[in-house]
């Protein structure tokens, strides 16, 4: 696998018509110092409630044993002596996939109960040798679990799912015995056909949207859709803050000119500085939006130009606060979260002058140091979002 | 054709919090017979912040002339005096 692989990790969900909380979870996390990726999908016994716990449990349990390196039997044991016994059902029960890929692409999954994950190589389907491991359970569920093992290249896609997704459209007409694993083998196929380059975000979407339509709009079931995808990183830029030395803002300037991705400037400084040694002119805008932030500008040869720390606050509100909506406001801050969110890897350039005019004590509202707010965006940015970034002061 | 009428509203962060934003809409309180004579854009800092210690922000240009501590009201009068200057 190559250095200059991402891994985007991204999923998408619907819980069963008529509950308000999924009782299935996908869980993921980058072990940072380790340069490890997993991923974990649980579906819990039932739905709402009672499921979510069960499958919440399952997945935290799952994620915390795989990073520490338990022996996957002892990791599934614990689980299963661990999960509370449902009282209408007398059983604990809750499925569970692990997907664990390490630094030199070597990927190991573990299935427990799901329906066996799609891999896709070069646009066919690819399948590892997988191995039976019997395991204790004191009841009558699944007495198997499934492992494989195999070295990852990039374009792989690895793609797990819950049963909402195979069985969905079971009982209508069209399906009477749902989807189908053929069926959804060929429409997975298909998605990456038409568009090679699909994002992992895209695709988790896609499927879980068709096993909706399947169900005609009304989820028979918890319906979960977990997508690896192992590409070439979509790349951002964003820039905000005048350089400390005046000296370095030619270097700013051709930095961003040579930027192959989406690029963002933000703050009315910065902004001159770009517009002065590139030759190139602001158009200021003037409309209102949705959040009240100071309107955005345009630049030939830059995506985005926003105000400066008010808009760089509201984008790490956004972050924070975020919990899997679509982003369709209209706010400059709403449309950097979106690029963020399109991207794999985020380069902040950060200028370290000191706005004067920011610090005077008159002022009716707490203006952050931009420093700050931009390191808590980081941090959000690699624990939630799985981002890769690169920071540099200026 | 006589020449348009220039203002500019500085969008930038110290005007912006301190009134700055409630001038983005003065073309909706202009007079009528203003709105065909007047020209009005945002601009990225004018710079009046750091330059004048006494006078106070929001800032705003009109024909190039520093208008401090603006209002849509103070806006319209600068704009009628700029037009009424103009007929000298």
């Amino acid at each position: 696998m190559g250095s200059n692989t991402f891994i985007e990790v991204d999923s998408y969900q619907f819980s069963k018509n008529g509950t308000h909380v999924c009782g299935d979870v996908f869980l993921s996390r980058k072990v940072k110092d380790e340069n490890r990726v997993i991923a974990i999908l649980s579906d819990g016994l039932g739905s709402g409630i009672k499921a979510n716990v069960l499958a919440t449990m399952t997945a935290s349990m799952a994620l915390n044993f795989t990073i520490e390196n338990q022996p996957i039997q002892r990791t599934a044991e614990t689980i299963f002596n661990t999960l509370p016994v449902c009282g209408t059902r007398k059983i604990a029960y809750a499925t569970f996939t692990i997907i664990d890929i390490d630094c030199d692409g070597e990927t190991r999954i573990v299935e427990y109960g799901n329906p066996s994950c799609m891999i896709f190589r070069r646009g066919e389907l690819f399948h590892p040798e997988w191995k039976q491991i019997a395991i204790n359970r004191k009841d009558t569920r699944d007495k198997s679990m499934y492992i494989t093992s195999f070295i990852s290249e990039k374009e792989d896609r690895i793609i797990t799912f819950s049963d909402g997704i195979s069985q969905s459209g079971m009982g209508t007409k069209n399906m009477p015995f749902g989807w189908g694993i053929n069926d959804i083998n060929k429409f997975a196929k298909n998605q990456i056909q038409r568009n090679e380059n699909i994002s992992a975000s895209a695709l988790a979407k896609n499927m879980v949207m068709q096993a909706w339509k399947n169900d005609l709009m009304k989820p028979k079931d918890d319906t979960s859709c977990g997508v690896i995808y192992f590409r070439n990183p979509r790349r951002m830029l964003l820039l905000s803050g005048p350089p400390y030395n005046s000296e370095n803002d030619k270097k700013l300037a051709s930095i961003i000119e040579s930027f192959p991705g989406y690029k963002v400037v933000c703050g009315g400084t910065t902004s001159q500085i770009i517009s002065r040694e590139l030759n190139k002119d602001i158009q200021v805008g003037l409309s209102p939006n949705t959040l009240g932030l100071p309107p955005e500008s345009k630049m030939e040869g830059v995506d985005l130009l926003t105000e400066g720390i008010l808009t760089i606050g509201k984008v790490s509100e956004i972050l924070e606060n975020y919990n899997g909506e679509d982003i369709n406001q209209d706010s400059p801050a709403h449309k950097i979260v979106k690029m963020f969110f399109e991207s794999d890897e985020i380069d902040f350039l950060i200028g370290t002058r000191i706005n004067n005019a920011h610090q005077d004590p008159s002022l009716p509202v707490e203006l952050e140091i931009r420093r700050s707010v931009v390191k808590k965006i980081i941090k959000l940015l690699e624990d939630k979002f799985l981002k890769k970034i690169n920071l540099e002061f200026i | 054709m006589e020449k348009k009428i220039k203002v500019k509203i500085c969008i930038g962060t110290l005007c912006y919090v301190m009134g700055g934003s409630e001038l983005q809409l003065l073309e909706e309180h202009l007079p009528e017979e203003l709105k065909k004579r007047v020209d009005i854009e945002g601009s990225i800092c004018l710079g009046f912040c750091n330059s004048n210690e006494d006078e106070k922000p929001p800032f705003a240009s009109v024909n190039g002339k520093c208008v401090s501590r603006a209002s849509i009201t103070k806006l319209i009068n600068q704009i009628k005096k700029e037009l009424e200057d103009g007929l000298h």
